[in-house]
C-alpha cells in the first residue's frame, strides 16, 4: 500500500515539462507539493472523464507525457473507457490509477470488493494494445517500487496503466469548485496556446 | 431549409476539411453511417470511436485544449446520456465544442407518423435548456451551417451545433 501523498511527492520530484491531470483527492492534495503551470485541476469537469481528458490530450500534445491520476470511483462510472483507452491511448499517455477501493471525498463509501481493475484493464485490450500496441498493465504496491519505476514510466513509450493501491493519513484540503475556464486557461498558456476559441 | 432530405456524406466531409477540423469523434448510428465511412475512408482526419458519447464529449476537450480541433458527431441519444460531460468539458469551462447532433426522430415527426420518438421530442428543448445555438443541416443547401457553428463556437468560446434530421446520403 501506498500513501498517497508519498506517491504525489515522488511525481513532482520527477516530473519535468509533462501535464498532469489531477482527479477528485489529487486536485486538493498534489497543489500542496506542485503548482506547475501543466497542472491541471479536473475535479469540477465531470468525474468519470479525466482519462478520456487525459486521452484527448495525450494525442494532440504527443511531444510531451500526459500523466493522469485516476480514481477507482470515477473509473466505475466509465468502465467502457477502458476500452476506448485499449484501442486509441498513445505512446505519452500514463494514467497512475490510484485504488483506495472507496468514494473517499463523500465519507469513503464502498464498493464492491469483487471488482479487479487489472482484469479490468486486460480485458480491455490495454496490455499489448493502444495506438502503439505497445500498452502495459503494472501493479505498483510500494512506494520504493514506485520510486524506481517512475524514471521509466515517464520515457518509456507506452501506453502505460499503473494500478497504485494507496490509502491516505494527510490533511485534505476542501473542495473548490470555481474558475472552471480559469484552469482551462492556464493549461493552454503553459501549452503556447491562445486561451480561447 | 431544401425539400431535399439528408446532405450528401461526400459533401459534409469535404466542408469539414475545408473548415480545418482535426478528428472526428463518433460513436456508430443508423443516420450518420455513410457520414462516418467517409471520415474513417479520409486519411486526413482522425476518427475516434469511442464507447459512451460523454467519453466524446471529454475526449474532445481534451483534444481542444492541446490546440486541437475536433468535432462530435452524437446522436440525440448520446446527446442526452452525455449531460454531465457537456456541463463539466463544455459551458463550465468555456470549452468551444463543435457539435453534429443527429436528431433521430425528426423524418418520422416530419411524416406524422405515429407514435411520435421522445427522442424527436426533447432535442430542441434540451439544446436551448444548455443555450447551445444550433442550425439545421437537412440537405446540401443546408452546409453554410457548419460554418456558422464553427464560428459561433470560436467566437463565443462555447458549444455550438447543427442538427441533422435525415440519414446522410452518399
Amino acid at each position: 500500500m501506498i500513501e498517497r501523498m508519498d506517491l504525489f511527492r515522488a511525481v513532482h520530484a520527477r516530473r519535468t515539462d509533462e501535464i498532469t491531470v489531477l482527479t477528485m483527492s489529487a486536485t486538493l492534495q498534489y497543489p500542496l507539493v506542485s503548482d506547475h503551470e501543466l497542472d491541471f485541476d479536473f475535479l469540477a469537469f465531470g468525474m468519470g472523464h479525466a482519462g478520456d481528458f487525459g486521452l484527448g490530450l495525450a494525442l494532440a500534445r504527443p511531444e510531451r507525457k500526459v500523466i493522469v491520476f485516476k480514481g477507482d470511483g470515477g473509473q466505475l462510472m466509465s468502465l467502457g473507457s477502458l476500452v476506448t483507452l485499449g484501442r486509441y491511448a498513445p505512446g505519452n499517455l500514463l494514467v497512475l490509477f490510484l485504488e483506495n477501493r472507496v468514494y473517499e471525498q463523500t465519507g469513503s463509501q464502498s464498493f464492491s470488493d469483487r471488482v479487479d481493475f487489472d482484469t479490468l484493464a486486460r480485458g480491455a485490450g490495454i496490455e499489448g494494445g493502444g495506438a502503439t500496441g505497445k500498452g502495459k498493465i503494472e501493479r505498483i504496491e510500494t512506494i520504493e517500487a514506485f520510486e524506481e519505476a517512475l524514471p521509466r514510466l515517464l520515457t518509456e513509450e507506452g501506453p502505460h496503466f499503473v494500478i497504485c493501491p494507496v490509502v491516505n493519513h494527510e490533511h485534505v484540503p476542501p473542495t473548490s469548485h470555481t474558475n472552471h475556464a480559469g484552469r482551462i486557461q492556464k493549461l493552454r498558456k503553459g501549452l503556447g496556446l491562445p486561451a480561447g476559441g | 431549409m431544401s425539400a431535399n432530405q439528408g446532405a450528401s456524406a461526400a459533401k459534409t466531409l469535404a466542408a469539414i476539411k475545408t473548415l480545418g477540423f482535426t478528428h472526428v469523434l463518433v460513436i456508430p448510428d443508423s443516420e450518420s453511417a455513410r457520414l462516418y465511412t467517409a471520415i474513417n475512408e479520409d486519411p486526413d482526419i482522425d476518427l475516434i470511436q469511442p464507447t459512451r458519447e460523454g467519453e466524446s464529449i471529454a475526449i474532445a476537450a481534451g483534444l481542444w485544449t492541446g490546440g486541437q480541433k475536433p468535432l462530435v458527431l452524437i446522436q440525440n441519444t448520446g446527446f442526452m446520456e452525455a449531460g454531465d460531460a457537456l456541463r463539466g468539458c463544455g459551458m463550465g469551462p468555456r470549452v468551444p465544442l463543435r457539435l453534429m447532433v443527429g436528431w433521430r426522430g425528426y423524418g418520422g415527426a416530419m411524416a406524422e407518423k405515429l407514435p411520435i420518438d421522445s427522442a424527436y421530442t426533447y432535442t430542441e428543448p434540451l439544446l436551448k435548456a444548455w443555450g447551445i445555438p444550433y442550425w439545421p443541416l437537412m440537405s446540401d443547401d443546408d452546409l453554410p451551417a457548419l460554418e456558422q457553428m464553427d464560428r459561433t463556437a470560436e467566437e463565443t468560446s462555447m458549444p455550438a451545433a447543427v442538427i441533422t434530421g435525415y440519414a446522410f446520403t452518399e
